[in-house]
């Protein structure tokens, strides 16, 4: 049986090896962007789970002319920083800044191949590398405020975190951006952080998260 | 632990926050004294009462200033510093300055 | 085991007594090696006396038998070892299955301790004993040290101990209430009633407080009337958690408070905080008031109550308050022959209590004291008391009267649990008349609420938790309701119930056995301040940490001293409440680590990693035994051939926008308005004090784009400082840390240029197309890519910069293109060689907090024609002064000694400088190193003393910088 493999591409997750070598007897890939993410693990239940999304698409933008940038792009604006608004088509637009904003694609989508389209203002508006410096991973189930709440000071339960919020703060004491929103069918939540960082932090989530059985899934949790 | 009220991101853990030292005026470092000058990078008052600091939320890279108290501690007000710091500074022509 | 024995072991007395076992599960364990039984739901303690053992442990320093004090693990009479682990409550800990559990502190065994000798020499160790004996002559220290060791400390530390998972968590709750006796629970509900989210913390495994174990009326129903209806009632809320078994151990700042649950530390951050952490019982200082028997009344009702326990065949009553007589009903309910009710007052507050306790045959005597203990042979049990007629406050009758018994249960009344509150900054008060505690002082969003508060008759405890509620939700505007507060009348608290005997014994702190004349002579010593006495004679410093022992020390030094307890104050209350484990605060910690993208390829060829700030990075690849052959072939190869380098840790700052070149004119020290586009400039950093604290290599990219490094430790201070110079000048700008963006490579060596033609396809690579110091745009591998000449490790070389997710790809295609050239990769450490040859300064390893731009020969690195760079105002200041030292070059044949890191550089008698880097070259095969010298030391040819390891002096020749491929020709290739 032919099965593609992380490094047969050259565009790769930070935490890839979590998922080749041993660890990958029962893992299946799926394309995406320029790189591939574990589809599946061979693992579904109503566990909380933590799935890589690192080489998911997402483009940033910072300066005084990006929120109407991206306002023109068609994207919708949340009102203030800190809160996220999703698309029509999956995507994630979040403003993390008066005058910075992401966009984070849907896992079957290319959210920079939309952006491409577009030129951007003449000043004011400067393209992020969040693609790179950071990593993104998503957290599943109904136990992930109190998860995180073993690596978070910040009371991410509902009532003062509902679904569009954003926090950054840190995270087993690296920085990170939590995002609140929905991908695909799941609520989840989104954990963007340092790329560096990324083989720790992977660690020091699933180590949060074994109290509650938590396990590794793949992108099919997401996009059935 | 102490909690801080960021303007951007709200009240957090002060372990969130990396402190800048008192907000100071550089005196122009092409015409002040030594003296002057000397002050404005080795001392500060340290006096009780209400100081005007620079602070960092090291998660969002956000500088902002808070007044606070330095006998109680306590914070009183945090705010952007645009509030203060409202136009492009330009520091004054040295005189014998060419462009290089 | 046969019926009859069972029966035996497991007799106790019937329901409803016993809230905590479970009678259909028997549980049994050893203690000291022999077996007992118990139930479920005992604790050590209460198994343990439910089999008539009474020892659990002896004392600190006389060895004297101890039993159960407080029965709520406030004491250290129960301290065992269990297993590796010492110090274990035995009142706390619940029995399980097979448990094997040891006394502690003993010479021999727990019943017969060869040290209970000690208690005989009793008058030749006064307090301070220690402090005062062993120190004189000088050195007799040493001789007793280990003696002396061994006789301190408790328990035995199991030193091939595994860890265990112990892990933290933050709970964030609306209303914190600490503490589930009637005032707690009142306030929870109440506050979960109005919609706040509330946290009940609890210490014991019931909820209940008091309402579990005290009798508050004569026919002794209110307590469980009212407890089922509170708990069912909290247990039955949404909106209320409970924490049971669970200690809040601090208070810090914002309502921030640490409780420990088992294995877990739960960091509460909590709005509004109500603590009801009710009161300590006292004891009464007598003679042999430590015997096992002798225990506090609560500890009596809580046998009885909790474990359904029949402490005694026959119980005296010693009481300063209204409540020994209810203990006595209790005692006399539950078959125990209540010989007598000694009442230290001369009448009681309610005299119906008394005549109802004089009905049941109970012999009531006012204005007595119990003066001393008489214990069974070898002090083992209580077996009678010795009463006195009290004639003025701590002095006794000489006519005395003997009451046999086989226990005695003491009340001198109740001291809040204060400790949380004055953690908070509250302060304790004490009004000496009335024998009356007060706390005021408290931080907003802290409340107070029951016993904790002086609030004692229980409907005004159940009032004041409704009360302190109420204040926390006006705070969350949560309700408008507000309410006066509770007034009770009610005292608890016998003025001077201490009774000091000739003979002593008569102990104040029973964790560090002291008697009342230590304290009174620690005062005469000198000591007034009660925080001195608590130094010098260590009361309060023991396990319990003063509950018991604070108020009789502070009475005791009010009266030596002639002055008031508020006067005196008691000694600070500091974190942590309980002692705390080290694995709940070491347990689970974050120690954050960064990898490279090509991390694991290092791995793979046999790094030798190290750390370098948080990252690691491969010092070479290798043995690491073999680490002086591996970096000397390294660096060789890259010299002769080509190496690659991960760089990927170097700090990365991109700079855009119109005013991208004012800034970095502003903030680095070289000019940078006119640098061209595709080229790259030197840039350092210097602080405001003019010392070089970073330093990097600015490419423009375009007009408006900068790209500058950093060095790997330094990037995230100089990020911030430009972040936070511009919040102040306001350039147009966007400045972002790209560090983790880009993996980075540093391919040197005479074949780089080779390697990478085979991979790029869009770039000029010649000399003359991407010449030294140029920066290009274009791909390598296919993978776009920021590329700069650069001349670091001295070779025709080339920094590849690609975005991170490329970077192993990368890797891999620059070893498989480099494979016919015999690339080789090369770590850290023969890249510090690599630059040391060619004398670039590493910042933070050749320079330290002094060092100007002048001492590292950079002034022509600065520009001194511009307006302004941070720090040029002192760089000017320093460099106008006399030059007192340099880093200069030095070098050593190889036979020579070789200087290390730090080793000093001398002038005379005087340190004129020190080493910064040193090693061994194999390019100019001899030894080469950087040190700081003395102005007049630093000319070409100048023999320098070095200080190397053991004294030895070695002259280094001072030489022109750099040691190797002086007019540069090989990284301009």
């Amino acid at each position: 049986m032919h099965t593609i493999q992380p490094e047969s591409y050259s565009q790769r997750s930070f935490i890839y090896r979590q998922f080749s070598g041993e660890k990958s007897v029962d893992n299946t890939f799926m394309q995406v962007a320029g790189g591939v993410l574990a589809l599946s693990t061979g693992k579904d239940s109503d566990a909380p789970g933590l799935i890589d999304l690192s080489l998911v698409p997402r483009a940033g933008f910072r300066g005084v002319n990006a929120e109407q940038y991206v306002n023109s792009m068609g994207f919708p604006v949340p009102a203030s920083p800190n809160q996220a608004a999703m698309t029509s088509q999956g995507e994630c637009v979040l403003r993390l800044s008066q005058k910075e904003f992401w966009l984070l694609s849907h896992p079957q989508q290319n959210v920079c191949d939309r952006v491409e389209g577009y030129a951007l203002p003449e000043n004011g508006c400067y393209p992020l590398y969040c693609q790179d410096s950071h990593t993104w991973f998503a957290m599943t189930g109904k136990h992930c405020p109190d998860i995180l709440a073993k690596v978070c000071g910040v009371d991410l339960r509902a009532a003062c975190f509902p679904p569009g919020a954003i926090a950054q703060t840190s995270v087993a004491r690296v920085n990170a951006i939590i995002i609140h929103h929905v991908i695909g069918s799941e609520q989840v939540f989104s954990i963007m952080s340092d790329s560096a960082s990324a083989t720790y932090l992977w660690g020091a989530l699933l180590d949060a998260m074994a109290e509650y059985e938590g396990q590794v899934y793949g992108l099919n949790k997401l996009i059935e | 632990m102490k909690i801080m009220n960021c303007p951007l991101n709200g009240p957090r853990n002060i372990s969130e926050f990396v402190h800048g030292g008192e907000v100071s005026q550089m005196p122009d470092p092409n015409s002040c004294s030594d003296m002057e000058w000397a002050d404005y990078v080795f001392y500060s008052d340290n006096a009780i009462g209400i100081v005007t600091e620079w602070w960092l939320h090291a998660p969002s890279g956000y500088w902002f200033i808070a007044e606070r108290h330095t006998a109680s501690d306590e914070i009183i007000r945090t705010f952007d510093a645009s509030e203060i710091f409202n136009q492009r500074y330009e520091f004054p022509i040295k005189a014998e300055e060419a462009v290089v | 085991m046969n019926e009859a024995v069972k029966v035996n072991y497991l007799m106790r007395l019937d329901a409803p007594m016993g809230l905590l076992i479970n009678r259909e599960k028997p549980v049994s364990f050893t203690f000291e090696g022999k077996t007992f039984t118990g139930f479920e739901g005992d604790s050590i303690a209460s198994a343990l006396l439910a089999n008539k053992h009474w020892l659990m442990s002896r004392s600190f320093k006389y060895h004297r038998p101890r039993g159960p004090l407080t029965m709520a693990g406030q004491d250290a009479n129960t301290l065992v070892q269990l297993g590796g682990e010492p110090n274990v409550l035995a009142d706390r800990q619940t029995i399980t299955s097979a448990m094997m559990v040891e006394g502690q502190n003993y010479n021999g065994t727990l019943e017969n301790d060869r040290d209970a000798i000690l208690g005989n020499f009793g008058r030749f160790m006064p307090v301070g004993f220690y402090y005062r004996s062993f120190f004189k002559p000088m050195g007799v220290w040493d001789k007793w040290e280990g003696f002396i060791r061994k006789k301190a400390g408790l328990g035995k530390l199991d030193l091939t101990f595994q860890p265990e998972y112990y892990d933290k968590k933050y709970l964030f709750h609306d209303v914190l209430v600490v503490g589930a006796g009637p005032a707690g629970l009142a306030a929870a509900l109440e506050a979960a009633d109005a919609g706040a989210s509330v946290l009940l913390v609890e210490e014991q495994p019931i909820l209940g407080g008091a309402l579990t174990y005290s009798r508050f009326d004569e026919e002794g129903v209110v307590a469980d009337k009212l407890r089922t209806d509170l708990v069912a009632r909290v247990e039955a809320h949404s909106r209320i958690d409970v924490l049971l078994n669970a200690t809040c151990n601090a208070w810090f700042t914002d309502n921030y408070l640490p409780i420990i649950q088992g294995k877990r530390m739960f960091k509460v951050r909590a709005k509004e905080c109500i603590v009801a952490s009710g009161a300590f019982e006292q004891h009464v200082v007598f003679r042999n008031n430590d015997l096992p028997g002798v225990m506090m009344s609560s500890a009596a009702m809580r046998l009885m109550k909790l474990y359904a326990i029949k402490p005694a065949e026959q119980a005296v009553v010693l009481t300063g308050n209204d409540d020994g007589y209810l203990t006595a009903i209790e005692l006399h309910q539950q078959g125990v022959l209540v010989a007598a009710v000694i009442d230290m007052r001369e009448r009681a507050d309610n005299p119906e209590l008394v005549s109802a306790v004089q009905k049941k045959g109970i012999q009531v005597k006012s204005g007595f004291t119990v003066y001393e203990a008489l214990p069974t042979k070898g002090n083992k049990h209580i077996r009678a008391v010795d009463i006195r007629k009290i004639i003025a406050r701590g002095e006794v009758d000489k006519a005395s009267t003997l009451i046999e018994c086989d226990l005695l249960c003491m009340s001198a009344g109740y001291m809040p649990s204060y400790q949380l509150l004055c953690q908070a900054g509250g302060q304790l008060k004490y009004d000496d008349d009335a024998a009356l505690f007060s706390l005021s002082n408290l931080p907003d969003h802290l409340y107070i609420a029951g016993s904790v508060n002086g609030i004692n008759s229980l409907d005004a405890v159940v009032a004041d938790g409704r009360f302190a509620a109420l204040k926390a939700l006006q705070q969350l505007g949560l309700t408008e309701e507000t309410a006066l507060p509770v007034k009770c009348t009610r005292t608890l608290n016998y003025q001077w119930p201490i009774f000091s005997h000739p003979k002593g014994k008569d102990f104040v702190d029973f964790d560090e056995d002291l008697q009342a004349k230590d304290i009174i002579n620690a005062t005469r010593l000198g000591y007034r301040d009660v925080q001195l006495v608590k130094r010098f004679s260590t009361v309060g410093m023991g396990p319990s940490q003063g509950r018991h022992s604070a108020l009789p020390t502070a009475r005791l030094v009010a009266k030596a001293t002639h002055r008031t307890v508020t006067e005196t104050g008691v000694t600070t209350a500091r974190p942590p409440y309980c002692p705390e484990k080290l694995a709940h605060v070491a347990g689970r910690i974050f120690d954050p680590s960064r990898q490279t993208a090509m991390h694991y390829r290092h791995l793979e060829l046999g790094a030798k990693m190290i750390p370098a700030g948080n990252w690691q990075r491969p010092a070479f690849y290798g043995k690491p035994d073999e680490r002086d052959q591996c970096i000397h072939a390294e660096a060789t190869h890259v010299r002769n051939k080509v190496g690659l380098i991960d760089v990927s840790t170097l700090g990365g700052i991109d700079i855009r926008g119109p005013d991208a070149a004012e800034f970095m004119n502003r903030i680095y020290t070289f000019a940078f308005l006119k640098q061209p586009v595709g080229k790259t400039r030197y840039a350092v950093l210097t602080s405001e004090q003019g010392v070089v604290i970073d330093d990097g290599v600015a490419c423009r990219i375009n007009e408006e784009h900068f790209y500058v490094t950093a060095t790997t430790g330094g990037v995230d201070r100089v990020y911030r400082d430009m972040m936070k110079w511009n919040a102040q000048w306001r350039l147009d700008i966007d400045i972002a840390n790209v560090t983790s963006a880009f993996s980075a490579v540093n391919l040197a060596g005479p074949d780089a240029r080779k390697v990478l033609e085979k991979l790029t396809s869009d770039i000029d690579l010649s000399c003359e197309g991407f010449p030294y110091l140029a920066y290009r745009e274009g791909t390598v591998a296919g993978i776009p890519s920021r590329l700069l000449r650069v001349g670091f490790v001295g070779e025709l070389g080339y920094e590849i910069h690609v975005p991170a997710r490329f970077g192993e790809a990368l890797w891999d295609a620059l070893m498989e293109a480099g494979k016919s050239l015999d690339i080789k990769p090369f770590g850290v450490e023969t890249q510090r060689l690599l630059r040391l040859e060619k004398g670039h300064i590493i910042v933070s390893q050749d320079t330290d907090g002094m060092s100007h731009p002048g001492e590292l020969s950079l002034n022509w690195a600065v520009n001194r024609k511009k307006s302004f760079f941070i720090g040029c105002r002192s760089v000017d200041i320093v460099m106008a002064q006399k030059q007192t030292r340099k880093l200069v070059g030095f070098k050593l044949p190889v036979t020579s000694t070789k200087p290390e890191e730090g080793h000093l550089v001398l002038e005379g008698e005087n340190i004129s400088g020190n080493v910064t880097s040193c090693e061994f070259s194999p390019a100019t095969n001899a030894i080469i190193g950087m040190a700081y010298a003395g102005i007049n030391q630093s000319d070409i040819g100048f023999q320098l003393p070095i200080r190397v390891n053991n004294g030895e002096m070695v002259m280094a020749e001072v030489v022109a910088l750099p040691f190797y491929d002086p007019d540069n020709s090989r990284q301009e290739m």
